[in-house]
């Protein structure tokens, strides 16, 4: 019993930090933008399959794919920029994220075009069985994806409180228009910001893919629903907050399916995201009332 | 009668259909402390946005030390020497007093100078200094005001904007800011400096502006026009425009 609680809870820690740092890219852009950017998960997809592209017609390293992966995200990822937030800078946030929508449709309609089957394999990270940790069982993907969040928070958490630039984008957080009379470009900002949160974003969409095997045109979907949930879970806007709810909502997940079976694994997600804005934590209310000037 | 620095022609900005600003003139000397007066909504502080390239102009110069500025970009106006106090502060609310400073600072290379400024500033407003870790949220509205001034000379601008520094704050702190003005001034500073609080500014301007509606309706030296009649028409507007 206690060795299943203990399994349960490091599966969904594991799949909990996949959404983690999909809430983390999320939160990015958002925070700084202050807009949704509902392409965020097609370009992770767009990403992944490039890389299945390459992976069935070449021989490839899985380094090599996981980079691969990283570039088409961060391409498509800079594309959604300039077409859907650049020319909106300075007007409607409602624009911007109907347009990021339609890019949306737009990566979905080219991966299958690209790619017309439903379903491609991916090329698993390794091919043995999963590590024991006494009586629990750890496959090398979960380790994997559980390293790669490890590593991304506190470089992330480096970027933004020890360099020139984390300054000048916790600065266009705070106040954008003091941000740009102190001389940062908040355009490039936004940019390098978008460029950051894809770059996560194809990371953790390469290992989602190795872990599942798998390639689907609904993986733009899934990432999104996730990573969309998962910050919302934590509190808009806050980057702990993404990685707590990611972590909360892989734990509660794995538990949900072990008690009440895998239907009840997506719905309470959802319930959850629910009852959350019906109650209107502190955390959530600050960030869904408009932010005062100074 | 020393050189102006800056130099504003037929500056029209709109907003939309709005045109908050309907051709104005003025100029500023280097060295002076030149003040800008009017009624609220006269067009003060989209003046000031419309220098410091946060609005664009739909017509008009702009000029700095006799280079074009209008309708550049933001980063590129503070790379040439602007520096914009804006209205209501907007510290950094999140980053600490030291982390708003820096920003200031952004474009600036020269790490070391950087620093030296940093400790001259604080050196010149103590207060700050005492605060430096805390983040700039928690100060006071004066503290905050000393805040976003010390953040705008860390560019080390030519021209020193500074968009109704006395707003909200108590008349102790205004006599503090305005001693702060003048002391930059004595230092050598350009100022263009906008106000509510006309009889503060007349008292340290050099020359001033009167702006009503969009337009400049009177340019001057404080005693040219009595003050009574200047500060009547800030305050109120007068019925014709």
């Amino acid at each position: 019993m206690l060795v299943d609680l203990a399994q349960n809870t490091l599966d969904g820690l594991t799949s909990g930090a996949a959404y983690a740092l999909l809430a983390l890219g999320f939160t990015l852009i958002f925070g700084v933008l202050r807009r949704m950017n509902l392409s965020y998960g097609p370009t992770i997809m767009f990403g992944a399959y490039c890389a299945t592209w390459v992976s069935l017609n070449y021989q490839v390293g899985l380094l090599l794919l996981a980079l691969i992966t990283v570039a088409g995200a961060v391409l498509a990822g800079g594309y959604v920029e300039r077409l859907c937030f650049a020319p909106h800078r300075r007007g409607s946030a409602i624009a911007a994220m109907v347009a990021s929508f339609a890019l949306w449709m737009q990566f979905e309609e080219l991966a299958t075009i690209l790619l017309p089957r439903h379903l491609y394999a991916f090329p698993a990270l390794y091919d043995g069985g999963p590590l024991t940790f006494g009586p629990l069982f750890l496959r090398v993907e979960a380790l994997a994806m559980l390293a790669a969040a490890a590593a991304v928070c506190p470089m992330l958490w480096w970027t933004l409180y020890r360099t020139r630039f984390g300054l000048a984008v916790r600065a266009v957080i705070s106040q954008p228009v003091a941000a740009e009379l102190a001389g940062i470009s908040a355009p490039r900002v936004f940019f390098l910001v978008f460029a950051l949160a894809s770059a996560i974003g194809g990371l953790t969409g390469y290992l989602i893919a190795a872990s599942h095997e798998q390639v689907t045109p609904m993986l733009g979907m899934w990432t999104t629903l996730k990573g969309l949930l998962a910050m919302m879970l934590g509190g808009l806007g806050s980057l702990p907050g993404a990685v707590l709810g990611g972590l909360a909502l892989g734990v509660i997940e794995a538990h949900t399916q072990w008690f009440l079976g895998p239907q009840m694994r997506d719905l309470i997600a959802y319930l959850l995201l629910f009852a959350l804005l019906a109650i209107n934590p502190p955390w959530m209310a600050a960030w869904t009332t408009t932010r005062s000037a100074s | 009668m020393s050189e102006a620095l800056l130099e504003v022609r037929d500056v029209v900005t709109a907003y939309g259909k709005i045109e908050a600003l309907r051709g104005v003139t003025l100029s500023v000397a280097k060295g002076s402390i030149t003040c800008l007066l009017g009624p609220n909504g006269a067009g003060k502080t989209t003046l000031m946005l419309t220098t410091a390239g946060v609005l664009k102009p739909r017509s008009g110069s702009i000029r700095l030390g006799g280079e074009e500025i209008a309708g550049r970009t933001p980063n590129s106006i503070v790379a040439r020497g602007i520096a914009l106090v804006p209205e209501n502060r907007l510290v950094f609310a999140s980053m600490t007093v030291r982390e708003n400073l820096l920003a200031g600072a952004y474009q600036r290379r020269d790490r070391g100078e950087v620093d030296a400024d940093v400790e001259r500033l604080f050196g010149r407003f103590p207060r700050l200094q005492e605060r430096q870790a805390q983040e700039a949220g928690t100060l006071s509205g004066g503290e905050q005001q000393m805040l976003a001034v010390a953040r705008a000379l860390m560019s080390r601008p030519k021209v020193l904007l500074m968009d109704e520094p006395s707003l909200g704050l108590a008349p102790l702190v205004v006599e503090e800011i305005f001693r702060i003005i003048g002391e930059l001034h004595k230092e050598g500073a350009t100022i263009f400096l906008v106000e509510q609080n006309a009889h503060m500014a007349l008292r340290l301007a050099h020359h001033f502006y009167l702006i009503e509606q969009g337009k400049v309706t009177f340019s001057g030296n404080p005693g040219s026009l009595a003050e009574d009649e200047v500060i009547r028409r800030a305050y109120l507007g007068s019925a014709n425009a």
